[in-house]
């Protein structure tokens, strides 16, 4: 017990790094997979066990999308008061009964994960490789996952593919985020490549993995929610169409009642490009 | 003396804002609560000191989930 006690004095996080150890020990030696292939595969578990939070959050960001408008409209208020905007948003999501899509609980649950995985590559730089046989590469240019990511040339196009798939899931994650926010966000990323490098390469690949999760969710996850923009540009853009009918002349609300006749007049520029192009062929 | 009572309380807080700086900013997450998990952590850290402060942030953590309505959710 006094043993136990010694452990976690020293470092808080001992148990997260013998838990990651554990799994990724079983992924090696019973499933049979490489080292670096059984970080892909951590990664993947866990994002897997993450998922009923994920369809959570996507019925709500479903629920969200019939209430972005409004929600627009609160932001573009309080534009400069970031806090007064925030509890708006709040007082609306109550009035509403909207449960917002965010959440801090999944994001953070990927944390003890990325803590384990960084100090059991640490004590595979450390110990000695009878403890851990078999090779540390990745798909034959990353030689070590557990050296610094800058050691080697494939550590860069590591990286390169790192920041790729960090913009890329940053645009996903983002996309409910106001404009501003959102290119911070993507160019945070480049900012941090400078501390990653330092990192072992077997982190990054972590990284990399989820990334691509969080990419391959937001594709599925785009054609199951409909596009917000497009409701309301068109609602800005009838709106002053029909106005202008109505108060022009008096004797239109007739041909509005018609709606296939702007259609129509619309349709023989197109026919003669039709032609145009009959023509060139 | 008082600054020595503080002390773990700060220590706190510089952890949250290590967070902040480092994971947090890497994960483009709005908190559905107000004020937002890391602020909420902060002030409970401040008032209430480091063994009831990290037990409140925890426990609002756990709350922070997508079942969870969210909301207006100062430290008391």
């Amino acid at each position: 017990m006094s043993h136990l006690a010694l452990v976690l004095a020293a470092n808080p996080l001992t148990p997260l790094e013998h838990l990651a150890r554990h799994v990724l020990n079983w992924l090696h030696f019973s499933v049979g997979l490489p080292w670096a292939w059984s970080i892909v595969a951590l990664t993947v578990i866990v994002r897997v066990l993450l998922v009923p939070l994920t369809v959570r959050q996507i019925h709500s960001m479903q629920n969200l999308q019939r209430f972005a408008p409004q929600m627009k409209e609160i932001q573009k208020k309080y534009k400069a008061d970031k806090q007064k905007q925030n509890e708006e948003l709040m007082k609306f999501y109550r009035e509403n009964n909207i449960n917002p899509a965010a959440s801090c609980l999944p994001m953070l649950a990927q944390l003890p994960v990325f803590l384990g995985l960084y100090y059991s590559l640490r004590h595979f730089s450390r110990e000695s490789p009878k403890l851990h046989p078999g090779s540390l590469s990745f798909l034959h240019f990353i030689p070590s996952i557990a050296a610094h990511t800058t050691t080697h040339w494939g550590g860069y196009v590591l990286l390169v593919v790192y920041c790729a798939s960090q913009l890329a899931s940053s645009f996903y994650m983002s996309a409910s985020v106001d404009k501003t926010q959102r290119t911070l966000l993507m160019v945070m990323p480049l900012v941090f490549v400078f501390f990653i490098a330092r990192f072992p390469a077997g982190l990054v690949l972590y990284w990399v993995t989820t990334n691509l999760w969080t990419v391959g969710q937001g594709l599925i996850t785009r054609r199951l929610i409909p596009k917000p923009p497009a409701p309301e540009k068109r609602t800005s853009r009838t709106p002053p169409r029909d106005e202008g009918d109505g108060g022009g002349n008096g004797a239109k609300p007739e041909p509005s009642g018609r709606p296939p006749q702007p259609a129509r007049s619309n349709q023989p520029p197109r026919k003669v490009r039709r032609k145009k192009k009959a023509g060139r062929r | 003396m008082t600054v020595v009572r503080r002390l773990p309380a700060q220590l706190g807080i510089g952890l949250v804002w290590l967070y902040r700086l480092t994971f947090g900013a890497l994960f483009p997450t709005t908190c559905k609560y107000h004020p937002s998990c890391s602020e909420y952590a902060v002030q409970a850290l401040r008032t209430h000191g480091l063994v009831r402060g990290s037990a409140l942030a925890g426990w609002r953590l756990l709350r922070c989930n997508p079942w969870s309505r969210g909301g207006f959710d100062p430290v008391r």
